[in-house]
């Protein structure tokens, strides 16, 4: 195996697939990542053996360049990634490797193997030699065969984990908490996640999808690190299902989890449908606002704060801390309908459903002091946040 | 709220106890009177250690902690009793509340001895008259024999306490010290423990007054910010308050227990941990807390010891919440040698009235049916003040035998 790369993408290449690489795995090899160069290009592989990310650097990379200051011609570039000397693959250690390539003097690097699978690295008049180990022994990745499998624009993958994977569960008392459930159903994508505290859903419509799925659960830690992975575009990925795992996948990027065993709770049947009272108000001011009464409560207390509506069309939202003293706020409500009402909430779950609701408005709904209420935007997406209150004794 | 004038000479009394789990039990049992009496932790068992015991059997030598089959070899007409902890608990509220009924300033420390700041109450006596009464009161209607300590502050009530055993009333002046506090062996001082005598003695300090006389900054190199404490308190000055509200102050429950043989059983330890799980729980409960840090203990077959916690974002309570993280932490952190002890503790504790309870989607429905029970107290509230109801709990009997750290879970029947 012998190549010349360009430093920058195989730093780029490697710095993704760490993320599936962990120092304590049970398989040694896993340790480390693995490089394989053919004709087209260089694969790297990171693996913990839950998440597997794959990813392909081409050697030759063709895209369109507009050019705006010359004419409005259309102009094919070329661009050379990397040059393939002598096919072959290695695996190397990832305490070491990226390290090396991100700290070498030159644009470019030179990687050759010899038979004994030590590894010349060069760049200007920098040279390591690095212990590999043998390819075969790395383990073989699941091939996914399935046609179950629908489309999303990378940018809304993305909005949908955030705007969910935040409320999963982080004990592990219920480990199937610990995942995002997502369903397909009548051409309708749905990510919900909780921790039985609170409830984080959105839903989203999917153009011929060409499967359905009834429920699996993806481990929020997998949606995490695919999240940090994407980068914002519209791009396509595609998504691959099979009985336990799942399969992202754009042009350079295979991004593969293992899925969470067992049932997920029916959610559906916990959200209430009808409320007795309901406000509308300004997201970013209720944000503010509850940041701030926060503020007494930091680590102590679960961080309560109350919400009490007035009569003039305002609410008060209030926090005590015994030791440290006591905040009020007024904050204007743009309409209120129902009962008045007093509730006692954790203000780092409201905060996290806010954040997550990019819009200016949101309506909330209540059934009751010791009952979830539920987070809307006012006019927009189908997401949904559910909070169960905090009784206050 | 009431409030201690701070100003001003005082007077304090320390009220301790005589050979309290004996006494009761030989107020409720007079024919044992006169008797070598021990009470002891287990007597089945090989491990098990004098608790107290009776002044006669304290004058064949019998000590407290002493093993068992030691003390018998000592005095072999000994009487063994276990512990019946409810008895004493009964007998200490009882006590507690005829302090109380002379000042609200009654700070228990333990099952059987507390401060009292009586300087306000003089006018209806002087302190040798209220001290004399009290005794008599708790002799007459508990049968049980107390010492009572007069002084200027916390220590020195303390020490006078100890001097006269047992029905003493000792009063010690400040300007008495020199006299009868200096002469005294430095381990006879109350916060010289076994270690801090051996530290002291090293540098030539072998009574109270040595300690009095000698270089701050010496004892500071060798005690610490404790060195100057103790200092101060040789020569007669404790600042401390007497605190009413002290006991309310615990950050944390715990339970832990010794088995009779090193173990790797892991059915065995799960049954363990569950049963001290089980009590953290029960104490937890009757203190009306909850806590979000759980700490594992674990001693080995060597003595080693390791303590490992987990913090958690909510408040726990329950047996089954605090099990789940001490077998998480157990998992964790056994390397699988064999074990002599474990200890289950949960701290950052909090009274459940300064702390809310994050309601759960899948169960919050069994919660509501009390809402209406909830929102009728909070109007009762506003009306009467603070909570006008209090649940009721059942009183646990026999169950309800603490088997460790229990010297400070009496003081929750205090003042309830």
């Amino acid at each position: 195996m012998k190549f010349i790369i360009n430093r920058q993408k195989l730093i780029s290449g490697l710095q993704d697939v760490m993320k599936a690489i962990s120092s304590r795995t049970v398989v040694p090899i896993l340790t480390g990542v693995k490089l394989e160069a053919a004709k087209e290009g260089i694969t790297l592989t990171g693996s913990d053996s839950d998440i597997t990310i794959k990813y392909f650097i081409p050697a030759v990379e063709e895209f369109v360049d507009k050019k705006t200051d010359e004419a409005d011609e259309e102009m094919d570039n070329k661009k050379i990634n990397a040059e393939i000397i002598q096919e072959g693959s290695i695996v190397l250690h990832a305490k070491y490797f990226p390290d090396i390539i991100r700290k070498l003097p030159e644009e470019t690097v030179e990687i050759e193997m010899d038979p004994q699978l030590k590894v010349a690295i060069r760049s200007g008049k920098a040279l390591f030699h690095l212990n590999g180990q043998d390819p075969d022994e790395y383990p073989l990745l699941p091939e996914l065969q399935t046609e179950d499998s629908f489309e999303l624009s990378t940018n809304t993958l993305k909005a949908l984990i955030k705007q969910t994977v935040f409320a999963v569960a982080t004990m592990e008392s219920r480990p199937i908490l610990t995942g995002v459930q997502i369903k397909l159903l009548d051409n309708k994508l749905t990510f919900s996640a909780t921790d039985s505290h609170r409830l984080a859903m959105q839903e989203i419509p999917v153009d011929d999808a060409q499967t359905e799925i009834t429920s699996l659960v993806i481990p929020g830690k997998s949606l995490n690190e695919l999240n940090k992975i994407l980068t914002d575009n519209d791009e396509k990925i595609e998504i691959s299902v099979t009985n336990n795992q799942i399969l992202f996948r754009t042009e350079n990027l295979y991004f593969l989890s293992r899925l969470l065993d067992g049932k997920y709770p029916e959610t559906s049947r916990l959200i209430p449908e009808e409320s007795k009272t309901a406000l509308q108000i300004k997201t970013k001011e209720l944000l503010h606002t509850i940041d701030r009464a926060s503020l007494l409560a930091k680590d102590d207390h679960n961080n309560v704060v109350r919400l009490t509506t007035n009569d003039n069309n305002s609410a008060e939202i209030s926090s005590n801390s015994p030791e440290v003293g006591t905040v009020t706020e007024e904050i204007g409500i743009q309409s209120m309908e129902g009962e008045d009402l007093k509730i006692s909430f954790s203000s780092k779950y409201m905060m996290d459903a806010l954040k997550a609701i990019d819009f200016d408005e949101v309506k909330i709904e209540f059934t009751g002091a010791m009952r979830p209420f539920i987070i809307r935007p006012v006019n927009g997406a189908e997401i949904l946040q559910l909070i169960l209150p905090i009784r206050t004794y | 709220m009431i409030q201690l004038k701070t100003k001003g000479p005082r007077v304090i009394f320390h009220v301790d106890m005589n050979s309290f789990y004996a006494s009761v039990e030989m107020a409720y049992n007079p024919r044992l009177k006169g008797k070598p009496l021990a009470i002891a932790g287990n007597p089945e068992e090989r491990k098990g250690i004098i608790v107290t015991s009776s002044y006669e059997a304290r004058s064949k030598g019998i000590k407290t902690t002493m093993n068992l089959w030691e003390a018998r070899k000592l005095c072999p007409e000994l009487i063994v009793m276990r512990p019946n902890f409810d008895r004493y608990r009964a007998a200490s509220r009882e006590m507690f509340k005829m302090l109380s009924d002379i000042t609200p300033f009654v700070q228990p420390v333990s099952i059987d001895e507390g401060y009292m700041d009586v300087t306000d109450s003089l006018i209806d006596g002087n302190p040798l008259q209220i001290a004399h009464e009290l005794q008599q009161r708790i002799s007459e209607e508990l049968d049980l024999p107390c010492s009572i300590g007069i002084a200027p502050n916390k220590f020195l009530a303390k020490m006078a306490s100890d001097m006269k055993k047992p029905m003493g009333i000792t009063v010690l002046r400040k300007r008495e010290i020199q006299k009868i506090l200096w002469p005294l062996p430095i381990e006879e001082m109350y916060g010289v423990g076994e270690k801090t005598a051996i530290k002291l003695k090293k540098v030539g300090v072998e009574t109270i007054g040595d300690l009095a006389k000698k270089d701050v900054y010496e004892l500071k190199q060798i005690l610490g910010i404790n060195g100057e404490r103790l200092q101060n308190r040789a020569n007669g000055v404790d600042p401390r308050p007497v605190d009413p509200d002290a006991i309310y102050e615990f950050k944390s429950i715990g339970s832990s227990q010794t088995l009779p043989y090193d173990t790797t059983n892991e059915k065995e330890i799960q049954q363990l941990m569950e049963s001290l799980c089980n009590n953290v729980e029960r104490r937890l409960n009757r203190k009306e807390a909850a806590g979000k840090s759980v700490q594992l203990m674990i001693r080995f077959h060597d003595r080693k010891t390791i303590t490992r916690s987990k913090k958690l974002m909510n408040y726990i309570e329950s047996k089954e919440e605090i099990l789940q993280v001490a077998n998480e932490l157990l998992q964790l952190h056994w390397n699988g040698e064999p074990i002599r002890l474990i200890g289950v503790t949960v701290q950052d504790i909090n009274e459940k009235q300064h702390i809310g309870k994050q309601l759960n989607l899948f169960t919050y429905e069994k919660e509501q049916d009390r809402e209406k029970l909830y929102s009728t107290i909070e109007d009762l509230s506003k009306k009467y003040g603070k909570n006008p109801f209090k649940q009721w709990k059942k009183e646990d009997d026999q169950e309800d035998q603490p088997r460790t750290s229990f010297q400070k879970d009496f003081l929750d029947d205090y003042k309830r």
